[in-house]
């Protein structure tokens, strides 16, 4: 064997720093894996005997038979050359054993050895396992032929499963879904969450179904809005959520498995969509926490309303209860009162074909509490009355102030409020009509 | 697909947003790999399509964040001429500066649909070679401390100063001591070129680090 492939390797390590993987290496030189890691052990082993100044470190992959959590599992992982006999020991039988990768910095940890092999991987996308020393001879590329038979197998197939389509998160179609959705469903703007999953819904079909008769989006559409109003939506997202979730775990591996790596190199490479994807669903799951406390301020601000509604009548209720605190203006409204029930009540009885309606009305009324004092409380009570007796009922009430010279303030302002009141509740009461009196 | 020159106002804007991206990630890379903080403290996140170590700290991150959203308006108008990563040892002294050399070609016409793939096979290459640096750089001492510089033009630092990017977030003049090194040696890592940027890495490594 020539000893070039040992200058080649040396040079890679030495002069451009580069970290040698046996993959890497046998792409780059066109050889079997298993040649390549041969070299690799080769060289290695002559730089130990040499005992040149450069330190090289080396990863080994290890595999074989061990107990983990107490059941029998194959392990394959990439270790460092220090843990290398530490796990060597803990299985039984180790399997297969040999160079990962030579370089001349200590790796700390995978990803640079995942990064390594990525781009020499992706640059020999459709030959990579030319030199794979994995074959299954049953997994030989479709013909054209088979190719268009399947594809036409799923066309048909697609309308029976347009609405779960909706739910599974498919990398390449997702995507362009969430980039048609944005436009059209950019005018449905309160659930956003929601109505991404209905474009989802909407668009699949659009792509998927080429001659699709176009009765069936319009029935979808109609379910997709019924959809619109549920809470059901927000399933969808955690399911998508979920699925997405389901296939990026399988890409961000660690290299711990290398003969899987290809497989996941392969689906990672070919489209950055998944990429996408995450962060579409990242996205998608900030909507509803939006979407929720959009909900959440509504229902606060519509409690808010009914509280300012409940506080009003309070407020007057409390206001009229410190009123009848002062037992020298009771003496003077008690005869008051007495007076003005009086005049109020003639009217009521003399009208017998007019328009009748029952109001709830402030009305005071004294009693004597526990303590022996007398309380005079406004209550409401209903009481009838009919529109055209408006002027009449402030006349005697106006009559009543005359008889009265001597009265207090306090029993002046007592005596307005009911029928302030009274004009209030009306709806034509005027002002004036307490002056037109005098 | 879309064609952008460099008189469309996004150009500048795509650009600074790439770098900034790509210089935080790499910041982030430097201080996992010479253990400016524990390890512990890093996360494996996605980059490129490749996986990288970012920090969890919310405080230094949000400090990288800071900066880089200062150093943006400097790369769209291209004032920026280097920007520095500087590991400091207990004394305040440099012990290690990395220097992203940054330069944008001035009148360029490109298509965006190759461009982004490109670039990030690119930028994915020069994240490799940071986290095998420690190759070829003596180990730090323990205790460091990091900063980071900018070299730009002095009409640029004016500005800087009059306008606050973030407030209570100023920006200063570097110490003497921080831009210059005594006895340093110079190791190139990484030369990229693409049709809208143009980027060297090197790392200016004091001859003797531990006092």
């Amino acid at each position: 064997m020539d000893e070039l492939y040992l200058d080649n390797i040396d040079e890679y390590i030495n002069d451009h720093n580069k970290i040698v993987t046996y993959k890497w290496l046998s792409l780059a030189l066109g050889v079997h894996v298993n040649i390549a890691k041969q070299m690799l052990y080769h060289y290695l082993d002559r730089c130990r005997k040499d005992g040149s100044n450069t330190q090289l470190h080396a990863t080994y992959l290890v595999s074989g038979k061990c107990v983990q959590n107490g059941s029998l599992c194959h392990k394959v992982s990439v270790v460092r050359e220090d843990k290398l006999e530490d796990m060597k020991s803990r299985m039984e039988p180790a399997i297969s054993i040999h160079v990962y990768s030579i370089q001349k910095a200590e790796i700390k940890d995978s990803s640079t050895l995942y990064s390594t092999d990525y781009d020499a991987v992706r640059d020999n996308l459709k030959n990579c396992n030319k030199y794979s020393a994995i074959h299954c001879a049953a997994a030989v590329p479709m013909t054209t032929a088979e190719l268009e038979l399947i594809q036409e197998i799923q066309r048909t197939s697609s309308p029976e499963k347009v609405t779960n389509a909706g739910l599974t998160a498919q990398a390449p179609v997702a995507k362009t879904n969430v980039k048609t959705s944005k436009s059209i469903m950019g005018m449905f703007a309160n659930k956003k969450s929601t109505v991404k999953s209905q474009g989802s819904n909407i668009e699949v079909k659009v792509e998927k179904k080429e001659d699709a008769p176009s009765v069936e989006a319009v029935e979808v559409k109609p379910a997709g809005m019924a959809k619109f109003f549920t809470k059901s939506t927000k399933k969808q997202d955690k399911c998508i959520k979920t699925e997405a979730e389901q296939s990026s775990p399988v890409e961000k591996k660690d290299p711990e498995l290398p003969s899987k790596l290809d497989d996941e190199k392969e689906k990672g490479l070919g489209d950055f969509k998944a990429k996408r994807e995450n962060k579409d669903t990242r996205s998608k799951t900030k909507r509803p926490d939006l979407t929720d406390s959009e909900d959440e301020k509504i229902e606060t601000g519509s409690q808010k309303k009914k509280r300012r509604r409940i506080k009003k009548p309070q407020l007057d209720s409390s206001d009229d209860e410190d009123l009848p605190a002062k037992p020298a203006v009771i003496t003077t409204e008690s005869p008051e009162k007495t007076t003005e029930k009086q005049p109020m009540a003639t009217p009521e009885v003399s009208t017998g074909g007019k328009i009748r309606k029952r109001r709830r009305v402030l009305k005071p009324k004294t009693f004597v509490d526990e303590e022996g004092c007398i309380v005079t409380e406004k209550v409401l009570e209903s009481e009838s009355y009919s529109e055209d007796e408006e002027v009449e009922t402030s006349k005697p009430k106006a009559a009543v102030f005359p008889s009265f010279p001597g009265k207090k303030d306090e029993g002046r302002r007592n005596a307005k409020k009911p029928a302030a009141a009274s004009n209030k509740s009306s709806k034509q009461a005027s002002i004036t009509g307490f002056f037109q009196k005098k | 697909m879309a064609t952008l020159t460099r008189q469309d106002l996004n150009f500048g804007q795509v650009v600074a947003d790439i770098l900034c991206e790509f210089l935080e990630v790499a910041i982030h890379l430097i201080l996992y790999v010479r253990e400016v903080y524990p390890s512990g403290i890093f996360q494996k996140r996605k980059k490129y399509n490749v996986p990288v170590q970012m920090s969890c700290h919310p405080e230094l991150n949000q400090y990288i964040q800071d900066t880089l959203h200062c150093v943006k308006p400097l790369i769209e108008k291209n004032e920026a001429e280097k920007v520095v990563v500087v590991i400091m040892d207990k004394e305040h002294h440099a012990v290690e500066r990395f220097v992203f050399e940054i330069s944008q070609p001035p009148l360029l016409s490109i298509s965006s649909e190759t461009l982004l793939s490109h670039v990030e096979q690119l930028l994915r290459a020069v994240i490799l070679k940071i986290s095998v640096c420690d190759a070829v750089l003596d180990n730090n001492p323990p205790g460091c401390t990091f900063t980071v510089l900018v070299h730009t033009r002095e009409a640029a630092t004016r500005n800087m100063e009059k306008i606050q990017v973030i407030k209570d977030f100023p920006w200063i003049v570097a110490d003497e001591q921080e831009v210059h090194m005594q006895g340093s040696r110079l190791i190139p890592l990484k030369t990229m070129t693409s049709d809208i940027v143009k980027m060297q890495l090197y790392v200016e490594e004091r001859a003797q680090k531990t006092s």
